[in-house]
């Protein structure tokens, strides 16, 4: 998200189903999308990092859909419609009435095309159909997040990497409220 | 008691050199170590213990009270006081520590900079440390409570000696 030339860039790697994540996106990154992002002072990288957590049953499709909607230049809102309704589709399996939400048709159609062949745990009923022979393909741009993360080293979502005028800064992770990580930008942003 | 007492000093002033040196490609100056304290606000924001002053407070005053307290044990003065102030803020420290990790918070440990994570490892690390420090300290008060003693028996009247 932003411009890619941007001094700072922030690589988050989150889970969609995992509760720091939402929070940190919702009281942190909204307004760091509001006034940082738009204002092409930070590069804001999401990067998918489904937990191996039983509870998080959706996360994998979550990612899917995010994924399929950054391929056709809509993450943004995708992504924000996914942690707006979290507990609703957390409750139901039904990614799909969310991202539909923010969509037109046209776009819908495109994103549903990738996500159709890839879906595990959402339930039968919601799932789109799977067009005949595609494979999934969204699954290698979430393992190569994945293998990203590893490589931090990643052990718990959310997860900050912030490289600052090309220096890497060491990663932190957990909640960080606006104030604070603002307090941050700024001070890295006045050097 | 003196590799303890300079462990301990050892171990304030290297976590208070990690939190204020500046970060990776910047040079040494009053920006670049704010810059480096604003990290550190980062870490102890995710804590979620305190209010966003009370996190730029600690953040600020936190390191330099280390560094701080690093030279007061190197120098020995007032043993027994410094390892107290010692105990009692690992202490702080430590419960911190257990707190966080039994709510399932899973942030960085902010013990030595950044990016190190609080786990087992930090919790097992740090409790050895507050045993370290509560060791330093009664042993320091039992020797000043000797020399205390031994001034008085060496100060008092020949008379109130024999007793």
């Amino acid at each position: 998200m932003g411009n890619p030339n941007a001094p700072i860039v922030m690589e988050v790697f989150s889970d969609y189903m995992c509760p720091q994540c939402r929070n940190f996106y919702m009281n942190s990154l909204v307004y760091m999308i509001q006034d940082y992002v738009s204002a092409g002072k930070v590069y804001l990288v999401h990067r998918d990092f489904p937990l191996p957590i039983a509870q998080h049953k959706y996360n994998w499709d979550a990612a899917r859909w995010g994924t399929a909607a950054a391929r056709i230049g809509k993450f943004e809102e995708v992504d924000r419609a996914l942690y707006d309704n979290e507990p609703a589709w957390e409750a139901d399996g039904d990614i799909q009435k969310v991202v539909a939400a923010v969509l037109t048709p046209a776009e819908m159609k495109r994103v549903q095309k990738q996500v159709a062949p890839c879906l595990t745990q959402t339930p039968a009923n919601l799932r789109p159909p799977a067009p005949a022979g595609q494979s999934c393909s969204l699954d290698a741009f979430i393992n190569q997040d994945m293998a990203l993360g590893k490589a931090v080293p990643v052990q718990a979502t959310p997860t900050y990497v912030i490289t600052s005028k090309g220096n890497r800064l060491p990663a932190g992770s957990g909640f960080v409220s606006w104030p604070i990580m603002k307090q941050f930008i700024d001070s890295l942003l006045s050097q | 008691m003196l590799v303890g007492r300079i462990a301990l000093a050892v171990i304030f002033l290297a976590a208070a050199y990690a939190k204020l040196k500046p970060q990776t490609g910047m040079p040494w100056s009053v920006a670049s170590v704010k810059t480096s304290l604003a990290m550190f606000a980062m870490q102890v924001d995710s804590y979620r213990m305190l209010s966003v002053s009370g996190v730029r407070w600690v953040s600020h005053l936190l390191p330099p009270f280390e560094l701080f307290l690093g030279l007061w044990l190197l120098s020995g003065i007032a043993l027994p006081f410094s390892s107290l102030v010692t105990t009692l803020l690992i202490g702080g420290f430590f419960s911190v520590m257990v707190r966080t990790y039994a709510l399932g918070l899973e942030v960085s440990c902010g013990c030595f900079g950044p990016g190190e994570q609080l786990g087992a490892k930090t919790l097992i690390r740090d409790g050895s440390l507050l045993a370290l420090s509560l060791a330093v300290t009664i042993g320091a008060f039992l020797i000043q409570r000797s020399r205390d003693r031994a001034e008085i028996s060496v100060g008092a009247p020949a008379s109130q000696r024999a007793d």
